[in-house]
């Protein structure tokens, strides 16, 4: 099986950088987007019109509740509710078909600043665990409470020093990871805190599906895999060209655990020269799990059709004033899990979320 | 015309026909057939028991019956319902006046209203029967009741309570005497001996006999009324001759005996028959009780009443109301009654103020017992004090002034020390005392000793010590901050070059680059050049250096760049001692950097979910998670024993410690003085290493202030207790 690079489709609609992307669960149909523009949007990435240069998913529904822009997604297991956090301190349980939110998290007992990453567990997904840049990670229970801004978390874990920038739900344990450069697995069953230091700070977390292993994006530019029994690093996937020491790229595990698959926050120079947006797109690196190699390195253009009000859409004044050109960096990723075929789908800076496949 | 007649006449009517023998009263009514009225036989079943009010109520069916409530229920018609309780912010229930509440009224039958009702009537008693009236007068003023009168017991009641005494005793210390049990009293076995409280001796009470009778007449018994038999009504008034000794023999029987309980009088004495009324058996019974309670006396004395309404105008008559002559009854009066001295008696309206009594009398009476007089030639033993004669007083100075004691000798006369002062001529050479000596002209000045002073005789090195003692002190780091940074252009005393070098001179000693202490200029005072070296001091020691958290913040641009840019070896002197100590590393960060994943950068710690977590996770609550311990919402988990946090912390608590020892140890190598130091420094460390080690032990699972000995309980009813004797 090789690695799927090839674009199927690009998601458009967002006005805004898109900080997440996440497919609703088995078999992964649809893809939910959150933007910095403040609403969710729901795509179906098959169904196309055939537009040059890529075809276009088909936008179903906008979720449009958040007052800042949306940071965290998470779909729960029976596609019918999922979660999204953000700038606005809150986590929203929505519902997917009426588009309303069921539950809000947030008020007195939320969180103290943005909400960073968001995830469901439990049985039966019945906890929301989110973390944030007020350095909490807070269990949210789906089933009782937060009407609007009311309810209490269920439990409020303290222990990160810096803001938490990824969580991870596995069975009875919470992953969390945080700016502080610690990996924190949270064992409910046992009541033990597993704390794993890191050099850098941690900006994305990817548990493998048995739970043994995970991938953290730190901002020294590399990717470990950490063997969660010993706390060992079982391989490190880096690239010279490759580099992240300030933004929060996401790091996935994909292709049935085959292939490590991160952003990059340097653009592509590499892609196809033709395009007039070479310089501009973003870099998808992927490497095979096992041997640490670099098995594809992907340029994701800047998309957004053939409207011609791309090159508008890129450059914007920045705070001093001047014009400049925004870079596609990728910041999220989401592969796609079960259904037929192996796919994924990137979403950065530029707002179009291009979704690729076997070819 | 007809007319219908009226009921009257048409009964008169029916009567007339029916019975018409009827000449006298009302003629029955006519027969009914329905009804048989020939007192033949009536089943049970078609007899009816009704109350007054026809209602058919079969209790207590000869009284009438008695019913209270819904049929002798506290329900009614619908059953029992429990009232409820409402009361709003609004709408207070205690505000309600006229809120359905349950009077005892509610559960009383007729009888028992009734009696209610009877015992209703207010009455003043007998003792204030008399307000407004002088019938009770001489009873009043006779003794001291009517100021004291104790209802309940007196003071000196309860302190001989305090002192053990129980009613029933005497007064007085316990007698060992034998057990007086009435079955043995034939064995006199003297070894068998208690200890008991004395007898009760009632106190003799002499009695002026004020009457004519015989002494030991104690008039007849006659039929009292109830309420006067019982002598509870001792205090009232006792004008009847008769009864007069009696009553006073109560009233001191009551008065001065301990016995508190009621004084069954002796009645055995009776004259003639004893007869029913006069039976001495039980006073409180009453024969003759018949009819309903209602009858009953309530109020003590209350029959006088009714005796007033008999005979109102003669009061001293009590049992009979007889009528009495006027002349006879004044005649009778007059037998007790005392007259005026001029034989006449008293003007109506007015009552002999009689005469105190007894007892008081014969306290209170001076005439009684005069005292005796003093022979014309007796003269007092002793002498009083003359007083001083005013013409002869001499103020204290003046006697001060004739005073031939010169201080040694008042303080020997005042037993006080002798001072270990001495003479000024003790330090004064010959030459200076010769001097003195032609100067006042006096010749007899002692001898000049020419000693030196303790405080003077003094080597060169102690003097020099003295000195250097009082130089100001400096910690070392100041010292060394401020010679730092004293050779810019803003250092002080920049344009005065010896001021800045005995500045620099100063700060070397103290920073200990230089083991000589500065010295005196010759030309100047000591106390200059302490007072220069006081403002040296304050001078530097704006220079001392910032620590912890402000010294990271504010760093010398030179020193920073330094310190990013060289190694740690080749900063100069000078920067390092305002480079802020370096940040502890993790140890586990280091190994992280390092890429030495595994055991170095893992640690565990427990942690606390919370029931609800645990049950939403469907798993079992861990061991060490106790149930409802851990209130929701604070889940921090605990470092139990995380081994780089331990080191962490000890690190940071010995931080100061260890920067002592830093600036004495050779880091800072260029001024050889530290060396000297050095030694003194390590030890210093060490005896805080040391003091570390030897902290007290403290045993966190007690608290001793909480599970200390509980104070007794007699110090708790000193604080708290009741101040009022009463118990």
């Amino acid at each position: 099986m090789d690695f799927p690079s090839r674009p199927l489709s690009q998601l458009l609609g967002s006005s805004g950088p898109v900080h997440a992307v996440s497919y609703s669960a088995s078999p992964g149909t649809y893809i939910l987007t959150g933007s910095a523009d403040r609403s969710i949007r729901l795509y179906n990435p098959s169904t196309t019109t055939a537009p040059p240069p890529l075809p276009e998913g088909r936008l179903i529904q906008t979720y449009a509740a958040h007052g800042y822009e949306v940071l965290a997604l998470a779909v729960a297991g029976d596609n019918a509710r999922f979660a999204s956090a953000g700038g606005d301190r809150a986590v929203f349980l929505w519902d997917v078909a009426t588009a309303q939110t069921t539950r809000r998290f947030g008020g007195a007992s939320g969180h103290g600043g943005r909400v960073n990453a968001v995830a469901f567990g439990g049985a039966g997904d019945s906890l929301v665990v989110s973390g944030g840049l007020d350095t909490t990670v807070r269990v949210w229970d789906t089933r009782s409470g937060g009407g609007s801004f009311g309810g209490k978390p269920v439990q409020i874990l303290t222990d990160a020093k810096d803001a938490v920038a990824a969580v991870a739900v596995s069975g009875a344990e919470i992953v969390a990871g945080s700016v502080d450069g610690c990996v924190r697995s949270y064992d409910v069953r046992m009541g033990r805190l597993v704390v794993d230091v890191l050099p850098a700070s941690v900006a994305s977390l990817c548990l493998a599906r048995d739970a043994k292993t995970v991938l953290v994006g730190a901002l020294d530019s590399k990717l470990r895999l950490l063997d969660r029994a010993t706390g060992a690093c079982l391989r490190t996937y880096a690239h010279p060209a490759r580099r992240n020491d300030e933004l929060r790229v996401q790091a996935v595990l994909g292709g049935k655990e085959r292939f490590v698959v991160a952003g990059d926050e340097m653009t592509a120079t590499t892609a196809d020269t033709t395009a007039p947006t070479a310089e501009a797109a973003g870099r998808i690196w992927a490497w095979d799990l096992l041997t640490g190699k670099v098995v594809a390195q992907l340029a994701v253009p800047w998309g957004g059709g053939g409207d011609g009000n791309e090159g508008r859409r890129r450059v914007v004044v920045g705070r001093d004033g001047k014009e400049k050109e925004r870079r596609n960096v990728v910041t999220c990723l989401a592969w796609k899990e079960g259904g037929f075929g192996s796919q994924f789908c990137a979403g950065g800076t530029s707002g179009v979320v291009t979704v690729f496949g076997e070819g | 015309m007809s007319y219908k007649r009226s009921r009257g006449t048409f009964e008169a009517d029916i009567a007339a026909q029916q019975s018409p023998y009827v000449i006298f009263g009302t003629a029955l009514p006519p027969l009914d057939p329905e009804v048989r009225d020939d007192g033949s036989f009536v089943p049970v079943w078609k007899q009816e028991v009704r109350d007054e009010r026809g209602r058919k109520r079969l209790h207590g069916a000869f009284t009438g019956g008695w019913s209270a409530g819904y049929f002798n229920t506290v329900g009614s018609k619908e059953g029992w319902t429990p009232s409820t309780f409402v009361s709003s912010r609004t709408n207070r229930h205690k505000d309600d006046s006229h809120a359905a509440s349950q009077r005892p009224e509610d559960f009383m039958d007729d009888e028992d209203l009734a009696d209610a009702e009877e015992s209703k009537r207010i009455q003043a008693t007998a003792a204030f029967t008399g307000l407004g009236s002088t019938e009770d007068d001489a009873s009043r003023a006779s003794s001291l009741m009517g100021l004291s009168r104790t209802e309940s017991e007196t003071m000196g009641t309860k302190l001989l309570r305090k002192m053990g005494w129980k009613e029933g005793q005497g007064v007085g210390p316990k007698i060992r005497r034998t057990a007086r049990l009435e079955l043995r009293n034939d064995v006199d076995d003297k070894s068998n001996t208690f200890l008991f409280a004395p007898e009760n001796i009632p106190m003799i009470g002499f009695t002026r006999k004020l009457d004519r009778k015989g002494l030991g007449y104690a008039g007849e018994s006659t039929l009292l009324p109830a309420g006067f038999s019982t002598k509870t009504s001792g205090f009232s008034a006792v004008h009847d001759d008769i009864d007069a000794d009696e009553n006073i023999d109560d009233l001191k029987q009551s008065r001065f005996s301990l016995d508190l309980g009621r004084m069954k009088k002796e009645r055995g004495r009776g004259g003639i028959g004893i007869g029913v009324l006069n039976d001495t058996g039980s006073d409180d019974e009453d024969h003759y009780e018949i009819g309903p309670r209602i009858s009953y006396n309530r109020i003590i004395g209350g029959d006088r009443k009714k005796k007033k309404a008999a005979a109102p105008t003669n009061s001293a008559v009590k049992t009979r109301p007889t009528f009495i002559p006027k002349k006879a009854g004044l005649g009778r009066v007059a037998l007790g009654v005392r007259k005026c001295h001029d034989g006449r008696l008293p003007l109506d309206g007015f009552v002999f103020g009689k005469e105190a009594d007894t007892l008081l009398s014969t306290v209170g009476s001076e005439q009684k017992y005069p005292p005796p007089e003093i022979p014309a030639d007796w003269v007092s033993a002793k002498v009083p004090k003359l007083q001083s004669d005013p013409n002869t007083y001499v103020s204290t100075a003046d006697a001060a002034k004739a005073s031939t004691l010169d201080p040694k000798s008042r303080a020997a006369l005042l037993g006080e020390k002798q001072l270990p002062s001495k003479s000024i001529f003790d330090f004064l050479s010959p030459a200076a005392r010769d001097h003195l000596a032609s100067v006042t002209g006096k010749t007899d000045l002692p001898e000049a000793r020419g000693g030196v002073p303790a405080g003077y005789a003094l080597t060169e090195a102690d003097r020099l010590q003295n000195l250097i003692n009082q130089i100001p002190k400096m910690d070392m780091e100041t010292a060394i901050a401020a010679i730092s940074r004293g050779v810019g252009v803003g250092a002080p005393y920049a344009e005065d070059e010896q001021k800045r070098s005995r500045y620099r001179a100063y700060l070397e000693y103290q920073a200990g680059f230089n083991k000589n202490p500065p010295q005196k200029p010759s030309q100047t005072s000591t106390d200059d050049w302490l007072r220069e070296l006081k403002e040296f001091f304050e001078c530097a020691r704006i220079f001392k250096p910032m620590t912890g958290l402000m010294a990271s913040r504010f760093t010398t641009s030179s020193s920073s760049t330094k310190l990013t840019a060289g190694s740690r070896d080749d900063v100069g002197d000078k920067d390092v001692l305002s480079r802020p100590p370096a940040k502890p590393q993790d140890p586990a960060e280091e190994a992280a950097k390092l890429g030495m994943f595994g055991p170095l950068t893992r640690s565990v710690v427990n942690f606390y979910p919370t029931r609800l977590l645990c049950k939403r996770f469907n798993v079992r609550p861990p061991a060490h998670v106790q149930p409802d311990q851990e209130p929701a919402g604070s889940g921090r988990a605990r470092n139990e024993a995380p081994p780089h946090n331990d080191a962490y912390d000890e690190q940071r608590a010995s931080r100061p410690e260890l920067l002592a020892l830093k600036f004495g140890s050779g880091s800072y190598s260029s001024p050889p003085a530290a060396v000297l130091r050095d030694p003194a420094s390590v030890t210093e460390a060490e005896a805080i290493v040391q003091k570390q080690a030897d902290k007290p032990a403290i045993d966190s699972t007690r608290n001793d202030a909480l599970e200390g000995a509980k104070a007794g309980e007699d110090v708790f009813k000193a604080i708290f207790g009741d101040s009022d004797d009463d118990d």
